[in-house]
């Protein structure tokens, strides 16, 4: 037999022409399983397909809230890597964000750039915005370093409306060519939750492999103690400005598929204290756990708040909140928490900033 | 010569915890360096380190001017040091807190080591120091003397010449810090060391090295073998208070 599966003492394995073996386990702790939570996450949008009809929550509106997860997710594994990186708490992820956003929306409205043109230059610029700030996490640390990042959406927000014609203020950026043109709404939705999808995916595995390799152990030991890094041969200034750098851009990539999904692109919104605080609670209510946490906990805010609006109405926002403060206080490891069974031979670094300034 | 500081100061606002420092260790030698609470023996330790820049003088270290270097550039060159509260990562284990200290050798990069055989080298350091049953304790679970000597095995696993030992006997009881004074003779034999030694437990500082230098208010006020600066009446005064018997 070509391929054989054997289910054994709560593992799965694949034995392929009886040569290569595969083996998961698949007990419930073992969940974080990263295939596994894979599929699970591709399969999403066909389980809300499959929903029956007449529930408060139409499937179209399920499917956007997932949409807004994948983009929260992307730029909460950035940020949760950020933090583990440079040992430092950015309070301005919506900056970066929308940083990309505009970019994608300029270059596409005024010199035609496509989708595929324009998620280079979201990226590569926001990542430049980065490369020019990233001397914040040398000179900085602990409170000064998060509040001189928390100014930066406060500047872009006057930017924006200093120069109305070229960023549109309230109104924004309108025409900007879609993600992927299809004539059913539904589609449209289900095609963007996969090409977000793809990128968060991309993204967990690209920093999971980092947190396993040398380059995870060393930033682990910046996070921890940035000094006895440096005491031991660890280039911390280096690391610390090309994880500020990248991760900026990566959070750059999350305006890009905003700007390309709406059609239309207003930084007020963005810049709007709720998506940092949507970002900042995804890797709290995810858990501490690094990277893994940040998806769970993106996912239960964004999907909270969607689930809470048929119920509550405009009091949508307000009942969220109250929700993430019971969360907070009743599940102090996060939802990550839950199934992490503490493994520290295994070390990946969790988020820990340090208080000392 | 291994070591040359020559005339450092370092200020902190108006106090000048190192004033004019100049010190010399030859290769091989265990230079113990004594001086009350304050006289700035931790702040010399971290100026050589990199901790702290210097305000003024000059640091050579094997006939490489060290001054502007980073305490990463310095670590590379051969210089290590342990810390007086011991700075090991609490949430890591033993292993893996002498691991990173291979990670970021110069040799890590050059022999293209993985992380595999970082941990395995780090089995060797943790075995020399007597910790190896503890590879997969977190450190926050180990007590003050095991935390000292893992504190010795990641010094050693950055592969130095000159190691800075930092009051590696406080907190501990008088046989630990037997223990702890024969190693560190071990360590300096076995590894071929310079070693600057900082302690307050003069019955085995004074036995262990072969020259000390004392400190005061920032200024080194005497220098010579153990036996004729207990008996300097400057000494005497400024730290011991009385003479000691060896």
């Amino acid at each position: 037999m070509v391929i054989r599966v054997e289910a054994r003492r709560g593992r799965l394995i694949i034995h392929v022409l009886n040569k290569w073996r595969f083996a998961w386990n698949v007990e419930p702790r073992y969940w974080r399983n990263p295939l596994i939570a894979a599929i699970l996450w591709i399969c999403l949008p066909l389980l809300i397909l499959l929903m029956p009809r007449g529930l408060p929550i139409g499937p179209t509106t399920l499917l956007s809230a997932l949409f807004l997860a994948n983009v929260v997710s992307i730029s909460a594994i950035a940020h949760a890597f950020q933090t583990i990186g440079t040992g430092r708490l950015n309070f301005g992820p919506n900056f970066f964000v929308v940083v990309g956003g505009y970019v994608a929306a300029l270059l596409n409205k005024n010199y035609g750039l496509g989708p595929a043109l324009t998620f280079l230059a979201a990226f590569g610029i926001t990542a430049l915005v980065g490369l020019a700030l990233s001397p914040l996490t040398i000179i900085s640390r602990g409170l000064y370093f998060t509040l001189i990042t928390m100014i930066l959406p406060f500047i872009m927000h006057e930017l924006v409306y200093w120069r109305v014609d070229i960023f549109g203020a309230e109104t924004g950026i309108p025409g900007i060519t879609r993600l992927i043109a299809v004539e059913s709404i539904t589609d449209y939705y289900i095609i963007c939750f996969y090409i977000s999808l793809a990128i968060a995916l991309t993204l967990l595995f690209i920093v999971d492999k980092i947190f396993r390799s040398r380059w995870g152990f060393m930033l682990g030991v910046i996070n921890e103690d940035e000094d006895v890094a440096a005491s031991f041969g660890i280039e911390t200034k280096k690391i610390k400005v090309t994880i500020f750098t990248l991760t900026s851009g990566v959070m750059g990539i999350s305006g890009w598929l905003i700007a390309h999904y709406y059609g239309s692109f207003a930084g007020t919104l963005w810049l709007d204290p709720w998506l940092l605080i949507f970002i900042l609670l995804s890797s709290v209510i995810g858990g501490k756990s690094a990277i893994y946490g940040s998806v769970l906990g993106a996912y239960f805010v964004v999907l909270a708040r969607d689930m809470l609006r048929p119920f509550i109405g405009g009091l949508a926002l307000l009942g969220l909140y109250a929700v993430l403060l019971a969360a907070l206080y009743l599940l102090p490891e996060g939802l990550w928490g839950l199934y992490r069974k503490p493994r520290y031979r295994e070390y990946v670094p969790r988020i820990y900033v340090r208080r000392k300034l | 010569m291994v070591l040359h500081a020559n005339n450092l100061v370092k200020r902190f606002g108006g106090i000048v915890a190192v004033n004019n420092v100049s010190l010399k260790i030859n290769g091989g030698e265990v230079v113990g360096l004594i001086g009350p609470n304050g006289s700035g023996k931790t702040t010399l330790i971290n100026l050589v380190s990199g901790f702290y820049k210097p305000d003024g003088g000059r640091i050579v270290f094997e006939g490489i001017d060290i001054t502007k270097k980073e305490p990463y550039e310095r670590v590379k060159l051969g210089i290590a040091r342990t810390f007086q509260i011991p700075r090991l990562i609490s949430n890591m284990t033993a292993l893996q807190n002498v691991a990173y200290a291979i990670v970021g050798s110069k040799r890590f990069r050059e022999k293209k080591m993985t992380l595999e055989e970082a941990l395995s080298e780090a089995i060797y350091y943790l075995d020399i120091v007597g910790l190896l049953r503890k590879r997969d304790v977190l450190v926050k679970d180990l007590p003050l003397y095991e935390q000292r000597l893992l504190e010795l095995a990641r010094a050693l696993a950055t592969n130095p010449r000159f190691i800075m030992v930092d009051e590696v006997m406080a907190g501990l009881n008088p046989v630990e810090a037997d223990n702890v004074a024969k190693l560190v003779q071990r360590l300096r034999e076995e590894f071929k060391l310079t070693i600057l030694w900082v302690e307050h437990v003069l019955r085995i500082i004074m036995r262990s090295v072969e020259r000390v230098l004392v400190m005061n208010e920032g200024k080194i006020i005497a220098e010579g073998p153990p036996h004729e600066v207990v008996k300097n009446p400057v000494v005497v005064k400024a730290y011991i208070g009385e003479e000691v018997v060896l």
